[in-house]
């Protein structure tokens, strides 16, 4: 699962001590996220849409070749 | 307050009341771990109302039970290994010590016995000798020879023993720790 949180971060001018505050969880979490090593639950996923006021697929993006029943699992 | 600060908090509320038990123990009253238990407990739950950091998320619990569960994982095997290796020494005779009895013939008339403890899985030759003792009469064994005899064989299996019992301690915990889990396993498969 890929994301375009750093993007839309530096977009609006956002630090990830700002964006964790706002998401409900930790800096190290967005840390994760933002380095493509922790793919979030599908409600962190909308909150933190929410806080960019953007949908969902602005931010992640699903891709078969990683995501897929055959990609590597991120468990 | 800051992370950093309500962790000093905690191991120092931890230690303080580590410290209040182990003496109450020592000195007998049962009351003090009572009351400083639940105290403790509500410092550490005060301090951590005031931590304006966010403590944990979804991520940070997902590691803990990933960790928890390799934890498991790798005490179950390397517990059951040794709980099997230990409890061998209590089964298996080429693990444990030999012991011979001797008895001879002696020109007054009577009958003595040397018993000889050597060393586990070797031959009874003098040089895996660990240790001996005589019966001067075995048709007239006293009290005190009895005794002797008695503590010579005990103490011949002793070490066996005790290593048999760490590794029937360390299985009942295996148990102990899979039946709870199996528990919990049952209670969020429910829940979930």
């Amino acid at each position: 699962m890929k994301n375009r949180i750093r993007v839309l971060r530096a977009e609006r001018e956002m630090t990830q001590e700002q964006l964790a505050e706002l998401a409900g969880v930790t800096r190290n979490t967005i840390i994760s996220m933002e380095k493509n090593k922790y793919s979030p639950s599908l409600k962190l996923g909308y909150r933190i849409a929410h806080v960019f006021g953007v949908g969902i697929d602005d931010v992640f993006t699903y891709e078969e070749a990683i995501d897929g029943p055959s990609g590597e699992d991120d468990s | 307050m800051k992370r950093i600060t309500y962790l000093f908090c905690t191991i120092l509320t931890v230690s303080v009341v580590a410290a209040m038990i182990g003496w109450s123990m020592a000195a007998g009253n049962f009351l003090v771990p009572l009351l400083a238990i639940p105290l403790g407990v509500i410092v550490v739950l005060a301090c951590r109302q005031n931590v304006k950091e966010k403590l944990e998320d979804e991520r940070t619990c997902r590691i803990r039970s990933e960790a928890a569960l390799r934890t498991l994982e790798v005490l179950v095997i390397a517990g059951a290994i040794a709980t099997v290796i230990l409890y061998s020494y209590v089964v298996s005779s080429p693990l444990s010590p030999s012991i011979t009895g001797t008895v001879t013939s002696n020109a007054d008339g009577t009958n003595s016995m040397t018993i000889n403890l050597y060393k586990p899985g070797t031959p009874s030759l003098p040089e895996n000798l660990i240790r001996s003792t005589t019966i001067r009469d075995i048709n007239a064994m006293n009290e005190s020879e009895a005794g002797e005899y008695c503590t010579f064989v005990r103490e011949s299996y002793r070490e066996n023993e005790n290593r048999g019992l760490v590794g029937m301690t360390i299985g009942s915990t295996l148990v102990i720790l899979i039946v709870t889990f199996g528990a919990f396993y049952l209670y969020y498969n429910r829940k979930y």
